[in-house]
């Protein structure tokens, strides 16, 4: 009876996650499963035959390469600059919009708009401000500090990417955080004013505290985010001029479907990315997860 | 210090956060309005004066637009693709989500850890071996199969979110529900499922965003452009027309973001709401 009833609940049980279980085998742990294999291989799209060739691709990825370690250093530094930027402006606006009144609401909703388009619309609305508005307006009013090649420049168009990101990415984390300073209790605040604590204080010793659990999730969010990221850049810069502005997931992009299709060697890349992005998001857990505390 | 002095304090800082904000606004608000002012503008207009209001609203702008990105065969192919893609991702979800929060063992942990597993893997490391299997599955090139790939991608999240909701609903209600004598399936679709929606409108609101605003995965699947997104159709515009035409890509941007913000204004309680609960449980 007992056996039976187990084996029944099993039978159950696979019954209910059969369906997701199919979808997700095929288009995410095969995919997953293939790349590890593949990226052992010298497999390409030309040719049906392929061999095992061990480590040398990621070999040749990291020592040979200099396209894609170049791609590589300006993805990191791009992350490190989003990572910073987007949790700052972000609880920033979301303390400055938490002290409002009746223009909350209308705050809140403008500074998500950006988040329900997607990044190609906005890079190309960013592309249209950058190319053409930015120019007219500084020559027009005369700021010539405006009047710069926004796109053209690798180092002016790495802020001009890192602008259109926090524009699009912002509002999310903000609305996060919004939610996190609502779960900060009055009482407290009201105590340490009490205590003579100024606003600043406040915001330091008893605010960030109590939202840090959400900094863990909004900094995870952005190095998640920021290593992936691909939509921004192919609209405003193509990763252009040259590969002055490619990062990881267009060079693995360009080595799979645009150079000479070489599958095992672009997924040996891809594994490097899922490595990278794999150990600095369980660094940041474990070192974020130790300082947490309780309210 | 006097009462004077502290209140007037409040009110000039408070009048510095309103104005801090009202730059952060226009920041965000400023290439949305551009892009609009501009699309009713003659292309000579524009560069004559970029920032002014046009002289006479150029609507035939947008009606080139309309049939140069297929708008309304490119909305119906989004929609084909985000309708099968939610709907397979919230029932599949939601079954496997219940049952596996509902079966102690350790063939309900291994398949939970299973699907979580995957959800720290970027898309790019999985994408080059899944456009060879989608190829060969001949999923590649339909809008349909697009949607498949969807739920395969998604159901890991949606699983662990409802995994964590089906915590905070009673048992009795499912035995209650056996006694009654109703089967395994109907049982949850007609006690547990509708008990779910919370969880659900945050699935559905984090996924719909999801797919609807993703390029990378329909520019890797769709080659056809008869089954081009909006995306997709909008991208294309621009590879054709570039820098040269800007008021009728203008006008294809403001189009094909008109559904998102339509929604968006409508729903957006829901939406941030949906939002803020994703994080906090994701």
């Amino acid at each position: 009876m007992g056996w039976t009833r187990k084996s029944k609940s099993s039978i159950i049980l696979l019954a209910f996650v059969a369906p997701a279980l199919l979808f997700y085998a095929v288009f995410t742990l095969a995919p997953a499963f293939g790349g590890v294999w593949y990226s052992l291989t010298d497999w390409n799209g030309l040719n049906p035959a392929y061999r095992w060739v061990g480590l040398d691709n990621y070999i040749e990825a990291l020592t040979d390469d200099s396209v894609f370690i170049d791609s590589i250093w300006f993805t990191l530094k791009y992350v490190l600059f989003m990572v910073v930027l987007q949790n700052i402006i972000a609880i920033a606006l979301a303390v400055l919009v938490e002290t409002r009144g009746r223009s909350k609401a209308l705050f809140r909703t403008i500074f998500f708009m950006p988040n329900m388009i997607s990044m190609i619309i906005g890079g190309f609305m960013w592309l249209f401000i950058f190319t053409k508005v930015l120019p007219y307006v500084a020559v027009t009013w005369g700021l010539p500090f405006l009047d710069r090649s926004w796109i053209g420049d690798p180092k002016t168009s790495f802020f001009s990417i890192l602008i259109l990101s926090l524009w699009g990415g912002v509002g999310y984390l903000m609305v996060i955080y919004m939610a996190a300073l609502q779960g900060v209790p009055k009482s407290l605040k009201e105590a340490a004013m009490i205590d003579g604590a100024n606003a600043r204080q406040i915001f330091r010793h008893v605010t960030l505290p109590l939202i840090y659990p959400s900094l863990t999730i909004g900094i995870f969010l952005t190095l998640n985010n920021s290593f992936k990221v691909f939509e921004a850049v192919f609209a405003l810069t193509g990763g252009g001029p040259g590969r002055a502005t490619q990062v990881i997931a267009m060079n693995i992009m360009e080595e799979a479907f645009q150079l000479q299709s070489r599958y095992g060697y672009a997924s040996a890349k891809a594994m490097l990315l899922f490595l990278i992005v794999f150990l600095i998001t369980l660094i940041q857990l474990r070192f974020m997860k130790n300082r947490e505390v309780e309210a | 210090m006097s009462r004077g002095t502290i209140a007037s304090r409040y009110t000039w800082s408070s009048a510095g956060i309103f104005l801090i904000l009202l730059v952060a606004a226009f920041f965000t608000l400023f290439p949305i309005y551009m892009g609009v002012l501009n699309s009713l503008k003659t292309e000579g207009e524009m560069l004559n004066n970029i920032l002014s209001m046009p002289a006479k609203l150029q609507f035939a702008n947008y009606s080139d637009a309309f049939h140069k990105i297929e708008f309304i065969r490119s909305l119906g192919n989004t929609i084909v693709v985000a309708a099968v893609g939610l709907a397979g991702i919230i029932v599949f979800a939601s079954m496997a989500g219940f049952r596996l929060s509902r079966t102690p063992g350790r063939l309900s942990g291994f398949l939970f850890g299973l699907f979580v597993m995957s959800m720290l893997i970027p898309f790019h490391s999985i994408m080059i071996t899944l456009v060879k299997i989608s190829r060969e599955l001949s999923v590649q090139g339909s809008t349909f199969g697009l949607g498949f790939i969807y739920i395969g991608l998604g159901v890991s999240m949606a699983i662990f979110l409802y995994h964590g909701f089906v915590k905070s609903i009673p048992r009795e209600l499912d035995e209650a529900a056996v006694i009654d004598g109703c089967g395994e399936f109907r049982l949850f679709f007609k006690v547990i499922f509708p008990l779910l929606l919370p969880v659900t409108a945050t699935v559905a609101i984090l996924n719909l965003l999801w797919m609807w605003n993703d390029f990378l995965l329909p520019l890797l699947m769709l080659t056809d452009s008869d089954r081009y997104t909006l995306l997709l159709s909008v991208n294309m515009l621009f590879g054709q027309y570039g820098n040269n035409d800007w008021s009728a890509i203008l006008a294809s941007l403001v189009l094909s973001m008109l559904p998102v913000i339509i929604f968006y204004l409508m729903l957006q309680k829901y939406i941030l709401n949906g939002i803020a609960d994703g994080a906090v449980k994701g």
